[in-house]
């Protein structure tokens, strides 16, 4: 009896079961390896960018003028460099944009995805979903450049008058390169997200939940705003969350329209706020990135992409959060 | 007993149900006609200057619009960029994803390695560049760009070349290859898996002749995706690779001695070729910039065919 | 007996499959009408007739006459919502939507009676449940969700949420289909008390199902209707031998 269980036992088995066990800690390693990138990718921001905020502590986040302090930081001789800065301007532009680019595109494309889910014909959705897949393929700076010879000239040659621009020359330069073009430009890249992933959440909303309301007497508009997009919302939900992550770490479309100064625009100044050049977090480090060579500058920068780094990390947990939220409340679908 | 045709009430609700939907096909209208307009727009304005001599002459740094040359050298350029970047990272996302979805059932460890790779999803390009920009600029990295002397004497490296910006351009596109890989390796039917294990074939055996193949289709599918992110990238080139427009590295870059000098210098991507060309850039040619976004578009729309074709395929093979 | 509903020279055609021929039947009034017959005989395709769930279907095309208390269904000027509120429908999968309990019921009742004020509301809402026997086992978790109960109580959330708009005919296909044998009677039960209140129709493939409630029956097969009439008669003495086939479970 042994000697048939040792007979069984060939060389051969043996040496795939070492190889099956050296292979999975390689690919351990390696995922390992994955995983830590985004640890090292913190380590090496924040340290950095560690002397700006030991030298800023929180006035970081609550000064303005970055644009003057970078000049300053510049300009300051090889001893006695500057380390002042302060990202208020940045901040406010990070949200102004995004924010302004969000409430249209939700609204463009929440009604876009009604449009090709439930109410366009099947040739048109054909239509429409490749003509939506096509943008979203479109790289950032293509938007930029429409951007740069469309939309600033637009803005210049027909909101902007010579008034304007006397007016508030001291403050800024009204060129068209303003807060309203960044927003132009951002909602209709941000766009196709949200319209591509609510069709699919409208999509994914079983049939019988529709036979339900209709054979209760609703009609088909009321079955989709009563029961359709309720039971979609946290996909559409899922859709806002991720163009509002691609909104605000978008640096190289905005760089190129929304103006090259970290202004805050004013309400006081009735629609010249929206022609106010802004700067936000990420497109002030390619604007500014010719400077780079400047520890200071550097180091200031870097501190912006922590910002940017720390907002990108909440919205992917806050994303996680909603998610599981919704699967606990609907229980079993 | 009601009437089934009470017209008054019926008249109410049909009203209010035609304005709803009156004003989502407005919206939307007004949004698919802005979408056809930018498509309709750039190839209207790229494809001037489209022509295969624009495709394979080098660009020249002049400020006249006639005489500026071609897309060549920034067309190889982004062909190398998306070379090493996926050659880094599809081996690396590859193994992550069979550990994550073969490996790991349940493990509180794989957990967190996903929490990690999807918050590194989730960070804008800007920031991987200048995180790159960071690492590659110390000096233990300068054999993969040049040293330069730094102020007050300290030795830095340079910080940017083309291997900088692959291996940049590698840990962005990084997420997004292992989801799709491991979507893909998931899809692939446990009995595939049970089959080949019952058969006494090691795990391993398993994974490379029978689940790798079955879920080829989707790894190629994230692979070209990938590689159309990177070659629409802009953020990384600019940080990494800067804004020339030829290649700086020893000439003529094209001899197999000069290749390591080329990809340890600069030298142009389409990305940046636009935007160095546009009225953002150094020299303000919008014609080449909007010839050269034509290009760009259609590379990307061929790869997306490309991806199309391999669904398509897919679904033929299944049917059979 | 009054006439609920009659049916006569109906063809229903999906595309160029003839799946109903020359049907005619008559409904009575507050009684259960069991359709029965094998798969595929047309049972639930007349059925969706009757409140012209049919229309959705691109392919549909009817022929025929369809009265519902004395009113073609099918005239042009019909308003195709008033009709599903007076002849409901009950689903063979429950299918309660994707919010509490309360919210099923409060939403047919606000797009229909929109003028209805709170307490009316909340008046209907319990006062339903209580008539679909639901009321006892959910009154202290109304407002948690519709997907915590089990089959048997969605069902009966979806029967409660057909009375609210207060029809006059119930349409059930198959509804015990998807459920185990002890809510399957406490459904029928519960039918058995709704039809003084209302007309219920209901498709079965459960023979003895039909037997135990059903008042009038109309077997289906191939889609005409073989025989129809009060069921005692036709599971006693069936006139015609595919009937009898049937009954004795040659096919089914």
């Amino acid at each position: 009896m042994s000697e048939i269980r040792t007979s069984a036992r060939t060389p051969k088995l043996t040496l795939s079961k070492v190889k099956d066990a050296v292979m999975e800690k390689i690919v351990f390693i390696l995922a390992a390896l994955s995983a830590a990138i985004i640890v090292i990718v913190f380590i090496f921001i924040f340290m950095k960018s560690a002397r700006i905020f030991s030298v800023n502590g929180l006035s970081f986040f609550t000064t303005k003028n970055f644009d003057q302090q970078i000049l300053k930081a510049f300009n300051a001789p090889a001893d006695k460099p500057v380390w002042d800065f302060g990202v208020l301007g940045l901040i406010a532009g990070t949200f102004l944009t995004t924010f302004g680019a969000m409430i249209i595109a939700v609204i463009a494309g929440v009604t876009t995805a009604i449009v090709i889910a439930e109410l366009a014909p099947p040739w048109m959705k054909r239509v429409l979903q490749t003509v939506i897949r096509l943008l979203a393929s479109i790289p950032s700076i293509i938007y930029g450049l429409i951007g740069l010879m469309v939309v600033v000239p637009f803005i210049k040659s027909s909101l902007i008058t010579n008034q304007m621009q006397i007016n508030f020359i001291k403050y800024f330069q009204l060129s068209g390169n303003s807060m309203l073009a960044g927003i132009i430009v951002l909602s209709i890249m941000v766009l196709p997200i949200v319209v591509a992933l609510s069709v699919d959440a409208i999509n994914a909303v079983p049939k019988k939940h529709r036979e339900a309301a209709l054979a209760l007497g609703l009609s088909k508009w009321r079955t989709i705003v009563k029961v359709v997009i309720p039971a979609a919302k946290s996909g559409i939900i899922a859709s806002v969350i991720l163009a509002t992550g691609r909104a605000i770490g978008e640096a190289i479309a905005l760089s190129m329209v929304s103006g090259g100064v970290g202004n805050i625009p004013n309400l006081a100044n009735g629609p010249v706020f929206f022609l106010t050049p802004v700067l936000t977090l990420a497109s002030a480090i390619v604007n500014k990135s010719e400077t780079m060579s400047f520890e200071t500058i550097q180091s200031a920068l870097f501190a912006c992409g922590v910002v940017l780094l720390i907002m990108s990390t909440i919205l992917s947990v806050f994303t996680k959060v909603v998610q599981n939220f919704v699967k606990r409340r609907e229980g079993n679908v | 007993m009601s009437k089934l045709s009470n017209t008054s009430a019926l008249n109410r609700r049909k009203i209010t149900d035609l304005f709803g939907q009156s004003i989502s096909w407005l919206f939307s209208s007004i949004t698919i006609a802005v979408c056809f307009a930018i498509i309709i727009y750039l190839v209207i304005k790229g494809k001037n200057k489209l022509s295969l001599d624009f495709l394979l002459t080098q660009p020249a740094a002049t400020m006249d619009q006639h005489k500026s040359g071609g897309i060549s050298t920034p067309l190889i350029g982004s062909i190398i960029l998306t070379f090493i970047g996926i050659i880094v990272a599809f081996p690396w996302s590859l193994s992550t994803s069979i550990y994550l979805s073969e490996y790991s059932e349940r493990n509180p460890v794989a957990g967190f390695f996903r929490v990690c790779i999807d918050i590194l999803a989730g960070v804008p390009t800007i920031v991987i560049a200048i995180f790159g920009l960071a690492i590659f600029s110390n000096p233990q990295f300068g054999f993969l760009s040049s040293m330069v002397e730094g102020v007050a004497g300290a030795r830095k490296a340079f910080g940017r070349s083309f291997l900088v910006c692959g291996l940049t351009m590698a840990v962005m596109v990084l997420p997004f290859i292992i989801k799709t890989c491991e979507e893909a390796l998931k899809a692939v039917p446990a009995s595939y898996r049970e089959g080949s294990l019952a058969m006494g074939a090691s795990k391993w055996h398993t994974i490379t002749k029978i689940i790798i193949p079955s879920a080829s289709n989707g790894i190629i599918t994230g692979v070209v995706l990938g590689m159309g992110r990177i070659i629409g990238d802009t953020a990384i080139v600019w940080l990494t690779l800067g804004g020339t427009l030829r290649m700086t590295g020893h000439q003529p870059w094209w001899l197999p001695q000069n290749w390591w000098s080329a990809l340890t210098n600069t030298g142009s991507t389409l990305t940046s070729y636009i935007f160095y060309t546009s009225p953002a850039g150094e020299v303000d040619m919008p014609q080449v910039a909007f010839a050269g976004s034509l290009v760009l578009i259609i590379l990307i729309i061929i790869l997306n065919l490309v991806v199309e074709f391999i669904g398509k395929s897919k679904s033929i093979q299944k049917e059979q | 007996m009054d006439k609920s509903i009659c049916v006569r020279n109906v063809n229903v055609w999906y595309g160029d499959n003839h799946v109903l021929h020359d049907v005619e039947i008559d409904v009575m009034k507050n009684r259960i009408t069991a359709f029965i017959g094998p798969s595929g005989c047309g049972k639930t395709t007349l059925l969706k007739c009757l409140n012209r769930m049919n229309d959705l279907i691109p392919s549909f095309k009817m022929d025929g006459t369809i009265l519902v208390d004395n009113e073609d269904i099918y005239a042009k000027k019909v308003d195709v919502l008033a009709l599903r509120k007076k002849v409901g429908m009950v689903f063979q999968q429950p299918n309660p939507f994707i919010s509490s309990i309360y919210s099923n019921l409060k939403l047919p009742i606000r797009e229909n009676f929109p003028k209805m004020r709170r307490n009316e509301v909340h008046d209907t809402i319990i006062n339903k449940l209580e008539d679909a026997n639901l009321l006892e086992e959910v009154k202290n978790r109304i407002h948690h969700s519709a997907m915590q109960l089990s089959g048997g109580q969605q069902q009966r959330l979806c029967i409660a949420r057909a009375l609210t708009i207060n029809p006059e005919v119930i349409l059930f296909d198959e509804p015990c289909a998807a459920l185990d044998p002890i809510s399957t009677m406490k459904i029928e039960d519960l039918l058995t008390s709704l039809k003084e209140k209302y007309t219920i129709i209901i498709v079965t493939h459960n023979l003895q199902q039909a037997t135990r409630i059903a008042d009038h029956a109309a077997f289906f097969y191939k889609g005409k209707i073989e025989e129809q009439g009060p069921s005692e008669e036709m599971f006693l003495n069936p006139k015609s031998p595919l009937t009898q086939d049937y009954l004795h479970g040659a096919f089914s």
